[in-house]
Protein backbone atom coordinates (compact mmCIF):
# COMPACT_ATOMS: atom_id res chain seq x y z
CA UNK A 1 0.00 0.00 0.00
CA UNK A 2 2.86 2.49 1.03
CA UNK A 3 4.49 1.41 -2.55
CA UNK A 4 1.42 1.96 -4.14
CA UNK A 5 1.18 5.52 -2.34
CA UNK A 6 4.51 6.24 -3.11
CA UNK A 7 4.31 5.61 -6.43
CA UNK A 8 1.12 7.91 -7.59
CA UNK A 9 2.93 10.53 -5.53
CA UNK A 10 5.72 10.39 -7.63
CA UNK A 11 3.29 10.19 -10.90
CA UNK A 12 1.56 13.34 -9.91
CA UNK A 13 5.11 15.27 -8.77
CA UNK A 14 7.26 14.02 -12.38
CA UNK A 15 4.10 13.89 -14.85
CA UNK A 16 3.51 17.74 -14.75
CA UNK A 17 7.50 18.39 -14.62
CA UNK A 18 7.88 16.58 -17.76
CA UNK A 19 4.91 18.10 -19.63
CA UNK A 20 5.99 21.42 -18.83
CA UNK A 21 10.10 20.34 -19.73
CA UNK A 22 8.36 19.99 -23.00
CA UNK A 23 6.44 22.93 -23.00
CA UNK A 24 9.07 24.95 -22.23
CA UNK A 25 11.00 23.73 -24.71
CA UNK A 26 8.31 24.68 -27.48
CA UNK A 27 8.04 27.69 -25.89
CA UNK A 28 11.66 28.73 -26.03
CA UNK A 29 12.20 27.68 -29.70
CA UNK A 30 9.15 30.21 -30.28
CA UNK A 31 9.87 32.60 -28.82
CA UNK A 32 13.93 32.96 -29.25
CA UNK A 33 14.93 30.61 -31.61
CA UNK A 34 12.51 30.77 -34.79
CA UNK A 35 13.31 34.42 -35.18
CA UNK A 36 16.46 32.98 -36.82
CA UNK A 37 16.13 29.13 -37.73
CA UNK A 38 13.62 28.01 -40.01
CA UNK A 39 11.42 25.33 -38.07
CA UNK A 40 8.85 24.38 -40.09
CA UNK A 41 10.14 24.01 -43.58
CA UNK A 42 10.85 23.76 -46.41
CA UNK A 43 14.26 24.85 -47.37
CA UNK A 44 14.53 27.60 -49.85
CA UNK A 45 13.88 27.14 -53.16
CA UNK A 46 15.53 30.02 -54.85
CA UNK A 47 18.70 31.88 -54.84
CA UNK A 48 17.06 34.33 -53.22
CA UNK A 49 15.37 32.72 -50.64
CA UNK A 50 18.87 30.83 -50.15
CA UNK A 51 20.22 34.43 -49.30
CA UNK A 52 17.76 35.58 -46.87
CA UNK A 53 19.06 32.01 -44.34
CA UNK A 54 20.19 33.56 -41.38
CA UNK A 55 20.96 30.29 -39.40
CA UNK A 56 20.91 26.50 -39.87
CA UNK A 57 17.25 25.00 -40.73
CA UNK A 58 16.31 23.43 -37.66
CA UNK A 59 13.69 21.80 -39.29
CA UNK A 60 14.90 18.27 -39.47
CA UNK A 61 16.96 18.39 -35.98
CA UNK A 62 15.77 15.23 -35.11
CA UNK A 63 17.08 13.39 -38.40
CA UNK A 64 20.61 15.68 -38.58
CA UNK A 65 21.83 16.32 -35.15
CA UNK A 66 23.44 13.66 -31.91
CA UNK A 67 21.16 14.87 -29.22
CA UNK A 68 24.15 14.82 -26.52
CA UNK A 69 25.94 17.95 -29.25
CA UNK A 70 23.03 19.83 -29.29
CA UNK A 71 22.76 19.77 -25.11
CA UNK A 72 26.38 20.94 -24.94
CA UNK A 73 26.20 23.41 -27.76
CA UNK A 74 23.39 25.26 -27.02
CA UNK A 75 24.89 26.34 -23.39
CA UNK A 76 28.32 27.28 -24.85
CA UNK A 77 27.90 27.95 -28.77
CA UNK A 78 30.76 28.41 -30.95
CA UNK A 79 30.84 29.16 -34.76
CA UNK A 80 30.70 25.70 -36.54
CA UNK A 81 31.33 27.17 -40.27
CA UNK A 82 34.12 29.39 -40.63
CA UNK A 83 32.35 31.97 -42.96
CA UNK A 84 29.09 31.73 -41.29
CA UNK A 85 25.98 30.11 -42.70
CA UNK A 86 25.72 32.70 -45.63
CA UNK A 87 28.84 32.89 -46.73
CA UNK A 88 28.16 35.52 -49.14
CA UNK A 89 27.30 38.25 -47.00
CA UNK A 90 30.62 37.66 -44.95
CA UNK A 91 33.15 37.40 -48.32
CA UNK A 92 34.82 41.08 -49.32
CA UNK A 93 37.58 41.60 -52.08
CA UNK A 94 40.60 41.92 -51.26
CA UNK A 95 40.95 45.37 -49.01
CA UNK A 96 43.25 47.67 -50.88
CA UNK A 97 45.94 47.72 -48.80
CA UNK A 98 46.72 43.94 -48.72
CA UNK A 99 46.60 44.19 -52.14
CA UNK A 100 50.41 43.45 -52.46
CA UNK A 101 51.75 40.36 -50.51
CA UNK A 102 54.99 39.27 -50.33
CA UNK A 103 53.73 36.12 -52.27
CA UNK A 104 52.27 38.49 -54.94
CA UNK A 105 48.79 37.43 -54.78
CA UNK A 106 45.55 38.24 -53.49
CA UNK A 107 42.24 36.42 -52.87
CA UNK A 108 38.97 37.45 -50.87
CA UNK A 109 38.73 37.54 -47.63
CA UNK A 110 36.41 37.33 -44.80
CA UNK A 111 35.68 40.51 -43.24
CA UNK A 112 38.71 41.09 -40.74
CA UNK A 113 40.43 37.68 -40.47
CA UNK A 114 37.71 35.62 -39.38
CA UNK A 115 34.09 36.57 -38.76
CA UNK A 116 33.35 38.29 -35.51
CA UNK A 117 32.75 36.05 -32.61
CA UNK A 118 29.29 34.03 -32.76
CA UNK A 119 26.50 36.22 -30.80
CA UNK A 120 23.95 32.88 -30.39
CA UNK A 121 21.54 32.33 -27.42
CA UNK A 122 23.12 30.52 -24.51
CA UNK A 123 21.15 28.13 -23.15
CA UNK A 124 20.86 26.79 -19.05
CA UNK A 125 21.03 23.26 -19.11
CA UNK A 126 17.82 22.24 -18.17
CA UNK A 127 16.52 24.97 -20.99
CA UNK A 128 18.51 23.19 -23.36
CA UNK A 129 17.72 19.46 -22.31
CA UNK A 130 14.14 20.98 -22.64
CA UNK A 131 14.95 22.53 -26.13
CA UNK A 132 17.08 19.11 -27.36
CA UNK A 133 13.86 16.89 -26.59
CA UNK A 134 11.66 19.31 -29.11
CA UNK A 135 14.42 19.25 -31.56
CA UNK A 136 14.63 15.58 -31.49
CA UNK A 137 11.08 15.50 -32.35
CA UNK A 138 11.35 17.30 -36.05
CA UNK A 139 11.94 14.71 -38.34
CA UNK A 140 10.77 15.64 -41.32
CA UNK A 141 13.32 14.08 -43.71
CA UNK A 142 12.83 11.00 -41.77
CA UNK A 143 12.65 9.11 -44.92
CA UNK A 144 15.98 9.81 -45.82
CA UNK A 145 17.81 8.70 -43.16
CA UNK A 146 16.10 6.01 -42.37
CA UNK A 147 17.11 4.20 -46.29
CA UNK A 148 20.74 4.71 -45.00
CA UNK A 149 22.54 2.11 -42.80
CA UNK A 150 26.03 2.75 -41.18
CA UNK A 151 28.41 -0.14 -41.47
CA UNK A 152 30.68 0.86 -38.63
CA UNK A 153 32.97 -2.10 -40.05
CA UNK A 154 34.35 0.03 -43.18
CA UNK A 155 37.03 1.66 -40.93
CA UNK A 156 39.93 4.07 -42.47
CA UNK A 157 43.22 5.27 -40.72
CA UNK A 158 43.27 9.36 -40.49
CA UNK A 159 45.58 9.31 -43.08
CA UNK A 160 43.47 7.18 -45.71
CA UNK A 161 40.61 9.33 -44.76
CA UNK A 162 42.25 12.20 -45.56
CA UNK A 163 43.56 11.41 -48.97
CA UNK A 164 39.85 10.58 -49.65
CA UNK A 165 38.34 13.69 -48.47
CA UNK A 166 41.21 15.86 -50.03
CA UNK A 167 42.95 14.21 -53.25
CA UNK A 168 40.19 11.84 -53.88
CA UNK A 169 37.52 14.02 -53.70
CA UNK A 170 38.73 17.13 -52.97
CA UNK A 171 36.44 17.88 -50.36
CA UNK A 172 39.13 19.83 -48.45
CA UNK A 173 38.46 23.36 -51.05
CA UNK A 174 35.46 24.24 -48.54
CA UNK A 175 35.70 22.29 -45.47
CA UNK A 176 38.43 22.13 -42.62
CA UNK A 177 39.66 19.10 -41.39
CA UNK A 178 41.51 20.78 -38.12
CA UNK A 179 41.32 24.36 -36.88
CA UNK A 180 42.82 26.37 -39.71
CA UNK A 181 43.52 23.58 -42.38
CA UNK A 182 40.98 23.53 -45.24
CA UNK A 183 38.10 26.09 -46.96
CA UNK A 184 35.65 28.64 -44.94
CA UNK A 185 32.91 27.78 -46.88
CA UNK A 186 31.82 25.02 -45.75
CA UNK A 187 30.95 23.39 -41.86
CA UNK A 188 34.29 22.29 -40.58
CA UNK A 189 34.62 18.80 -40.31
CA UNK A 190 36.51 17.82 -37.28
CA UNK A 191 33.69 18.19 -35.35
CA UNK A 192 31.14 16.32 -37.76
CA UNK A 193 31.27 13.28 -35.88
CA UNK A 194 30.32 14.51 -32.98
CA UNK A 195 27.92 16.79 -34.25
CA UNK A 196 25.55 15.07 -36.84
CA UNK A 197 24.24 11.24 -37.14
CA UNK A 198 25.69 8.93 -39.21
CA UNK A 199 22.94 8.23 -41.22
CA UNK A 200 22.50 12.06 -41.87
CA UNK A 201 26.19 12.65 -42.81
CA UNK A 202 25.33 9.42 -45.94
CA UNK A 203 22.45 11.01 -46.95
CA UNK A 204 23.85 14.54 -47.16
CA UNK A 205 27.22 13.72 -48.54
CA UNK A 206 25.40 11.26 -51.13
CA UNK A 207 23.39 13.78 -52.21
CA UNK A 208 23.14 17.32 -50.72
CA UNK A 209 19.96 18.82 -52.49
CA UNK A 210 17.70 16.58 -51.21
CA UNK A 211 18.34 18.18 -47.69
CA UNK A 212 18.82 21.78 -48.87
CA UNK A 213 17.80 22.25 -52.97
CA UNK A 214 19.97 25.33 -53.48
CA UNK A 215 23.33 24.85 -51.23
CA UNK A 216 26.11 25.46 -52.45
CA UNK A 217 27.44 21.88 -51.63
CA UNK A 218 27.67 19.96 -54.52
CA UNK A 219 27.17 16.35 -55.30
CA UNK A 220 30.30 14.82 -56.08
CA UNK A 221 28.69 11.50 -56.74
CA UNK A 222 30.83 9.91 -54.22
CA UNK A 223 30.87 5.68 -54.63
CA UNK A 224 28.88 3.52 -52.20
CA UNK A 225 31.82 2.38 -50.62
CA UNK A 226 33.90 5.29 -50.27
CA UNK A 227 30.87 7.32 -48.39
CA UNK A 228 30.92 4.56 -45.36
CA UNK A 229 34.46 5.11 -45.31
CA UNK A 230 34.42 8.96 -45.54
CA UNK A 231 31.80 9.18 -42.51
CA UNK A 232 33.12 6.34 -40.16
CA UNK A 233 36.34 8.91 -40.79
CA UNK A 234 34.77 11.65 -39.87
CA UNK A 235 33.67 9.75 -36.83
CA UNK A 236 37.45 8.82 -35.84
CA UNK A 237 38.72 12.56 -36.70
CA UNK A 238 35.85 14.01 -33.95
CA UNK A 239 37.40 11.98 -31.46
CA UNK A 240 40.93 13.71 -32.25
CA UNK A 241 42.07 16.27 -29.17
CA UNK A 242 43.70 19.59 -31.80
CA UNK A 243 43.63 21.65 -28.14
CA UNK A 244 46.47 19.32 -27.74
CA UNK A 245 48.65 19.93 -30.68
CA UNK A 246 47.84 23.60 -31.07
CA UNK B 1 -3.08 51.41 -84.98
CA UNK B 2 -2.56 51.57 -81.16
CA UNK B 3 -3.32 48.20 -81.01
CA UNK B 4 -0.36 47.47 -83.13
CA UNK B 5 2.00 49.95 -81.62
CA UNK B 6 1.18 48.29 -78.01
CA UNK B 7 2.00 44.91 -79.74
CA UNK B 8 4.77 46.06 -81.12
CA UNK B 9 6.33 47.90 -77.57
CA UNK B 10 5.11 44.20 -76.17
CA UNK B 11 7.77 42.48 -78.65
CA UNK B 12 10.34 45.02 -78.29
CA UNK B 13 10.42 44.29 -74.17
CA UNK B 14 10.45 40.94 -74.63
CA UNK B 15 13.17 40.93 -76.91
CA UNK B 16 15.64 43.33 -74.58
CA UNK B 17 14.19 42.08 -71.24
CA UNK B 18 14.84 38.13 -71.84
CA UNK B 19 18.73 37.82 -72.38
CA UNK B 20 19.05 40.72 -69.52
CA UNK B 21 16.62 38.36 -67.17
CA UNK B 22 19.32 35.14 -68.50
CA UNK B 23 22.10 37.00 -67.76
CA UNK B 24 21.04 37.89 -64.11
CA UNK B 25 20.17 34.51 -63.43
CA UNK B 26 23.25 33.11 -64.36
CA UNK B 27 25.21 35.60 -62.39
CA UNK B 28 23.43 34.79 -59.71
CA UNK B 29 24.03 31.31 -59.79
CA UNK B 30 28.08 32.50 -60.81
CA UNK B 31 28.05 34.64 -57.36
CA UNK B 32 26.54 31.54 -55.24
CA UNK B 33 28.54 28.69 -56.33
CA UNK B 34 31.61 29.83 -58.63
CA UNK B 35 32.59 32.55 -56.44
CA UNK B 36 33.55 30.89 -53.13
CA UNK B 37 36.93 29.16 -55.25
CA UNK B 38 36.94 31.11 -58.39
CA UNK B 39 36.75 34.97 -56.46
CA UNK B 40 33.75 37.37 -56.52
CA UNK B 41 35.50 38.98 -60.26
CA UNK B 42 36.09 35.49 -61.46
CA UNK B 43 40.33 36.21 -61.49
CA UNK B 44 40.84 32.77 -59.84
CA UNK B 45 41.12 34.34 -55.79
CA UNK B 46 38.11 33.35 -54.26
CA UNK B 47 38.18 32.58 -50.26
CA UNK B 48 38.70 29.38 -50.25
CA UNK B 49 41.65 29.77 -52.32
CA UNK B 50 44.68 29.77 -49.66
CA UNK B 51 43.41 26.06 -48.75
CA UNK B 52 43.97 24.63 -51.88
CA UNK B 53 47.35 22.81 -53.27
CA UNK B 54 45.83 23.90 -56.91
CA UNK B 55 44.36 27.02 -58.47
CA UNK B 56 41.54 27.65 -59.93
CA UNK B 57 41.14 28.91 -63.03
CA UNK B 58 41.18 32.55 -63.45
CA UNK B 59 38.11 33.20 -65.95
CA UNK B 60 39.40 36.83 -66.61
CA UNK B 61 42.47 35.25 -68.24
CA UNK B 62 41.88 35.90 -71.78
CA UNK B 63 44.40 34.29 -73.78
CA UNK B 64 44.08 30.91 -71.59
CA UNK B 65 40.16 30.91 -71.66
CA UNK B 66 40.08 31.89 -76.15
CA UNK B 67 42.00 28.28 -76.23
CA UNK B 68 39.19 26.49 -74.42
CA UNK B 69 36.03 25.79 -76.32
CA UNK B 70 32.40 26.73 -75.17
CA UNK B 71 31.57 22.62 -75.22
CA UNK B 72 34.13 21.79 -72.88
CA UNK B 73 33.40 24.90 -70.56
CA UNK B 74 30.19 23.44 -70.57
CA UNK B 75 31.98 19.34 -69.85
CA UNK B 76 34.03 21.03 -66.76
CA UNK B 77 31.10 22.65 -65.21
CA UNK B 78 28.85 19.49 -65.63
CA UNK B 79 30.91 16.50 -65.21
CA UNK B 80 33.74 17.86 -62.92
CA UNK B 81 37.58 19.00 -63.72
CA UNK B 82 38.50 15.18 -64.75
CA UNK B 83 35.99 15.29 -67.42
CA UNK B 84 38.86 17.41 -69.16
CA UNK B 85 41.81 16.13 -67.45
CA UNK B 86 42.01 18.86 -65.07
CA UNK B 87 41.66 18.40 -61.08
CA UNK B 88 39.24 16.95 -58.85
CA UNK B 89 39.13 20.12 -57.01
CA UNK B 90 36.67 21.18 -59.43
CA UNK B 91 33.67 19.65 -58.30
CA UNK B 92 31.24 18.28 -60.98
CA UNK B 93 27.60 20.25 -60.90
CA UNK B 94 25.40 18.37 -63.11
CA UNK B 95 22.90 17.66 -60.15
CA UNK B 96 22.72 21.25 -58.99
CA UNK B 97 21.86 23.32 -62.52
CA UNK B 98 19.35 22.96 -65.15
CA UNK B 99 21.03 22.16 -68.81
CA UNK B 100 19.50 25.96 -69.46
CA UNK B 101 21.41 27.19 -66.35
CA UNK B 102 24.32 25.56 -67.78
CA UNK B 103 24.49 27.06 -70.73
CA UNK B 104 23.70 30.61 -68.96
CA UNK B 105 27.05 29.84 -66.91
CA UNK B 106 29.05 29.61 -70.08
CA UNK B 107 28.32 32.38 -71.55
CA UNK B 108 28.59 34.38 -68.30
CA UNK B 109 32.00 32.82 -68.26
CA UNK B 110 32.43 33.87 -71.71
CA UNK B 111 31.49 37.18 -70.62
CA UNK B 112 33.87 37.53 -68.11
CA UNK B 113 37.17 36.72 -70.38
CA UNK B 114 36.27 37.50 -74.03
CA UNK B 115 33.54 39.96 -74.22
CA UNK B 116 35.04 42.06 -76.88
CA UNK B 117 35.55 38.47 -79.18
CA UNK B 118 31.37 37.95 -78.12
CA UNK B 119 30.93 41.32 -79.84
CA UNK B 120 32.69 40.23 -82.67
CA UNK B 121 30.46 36.92 -83.23
CA UNK B 122 33.64 34.67 -82.75
CA UNK B 123 31.98 31.21 -82.70
CA UNK B 124 33.61 29.18 -79.92
CA UNK B 125 32.07 25.95 -80.72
Amino acid sequence: MKRLLLLSFLIVMVSPALASAGEDGVKILNERCAYCHDLKGPAPQTIRQLWKRDAPDLFYAGDKYRREWLVAWMQKPVRVRPAGVNYLRAINSTPTHLKKTKKGRKYDVLWGKYLKPLQHEELSQPEAEAVADVLMGLTQHYDLTASEHFDASKKVTLDQGELLIDKVYGCESCHQIEPGYGGYTGSELYTAGKRLQPEFMLSYIRRPKNWDPKIWMPNLHVKPADLQKIVNYLILLSKEDYNASH
Amino acid sequence: MPVIKWMFAVALLMFVASPATHAEEAYLNYKTYCMQCHGMHGKGDGVNVPAMNILPRDHSDHDYMMKRTNSEIYKVIKFGGPAINKSVKMPSWGDTFTEEELRELVGHIRRLCCEKELIRGVNFK
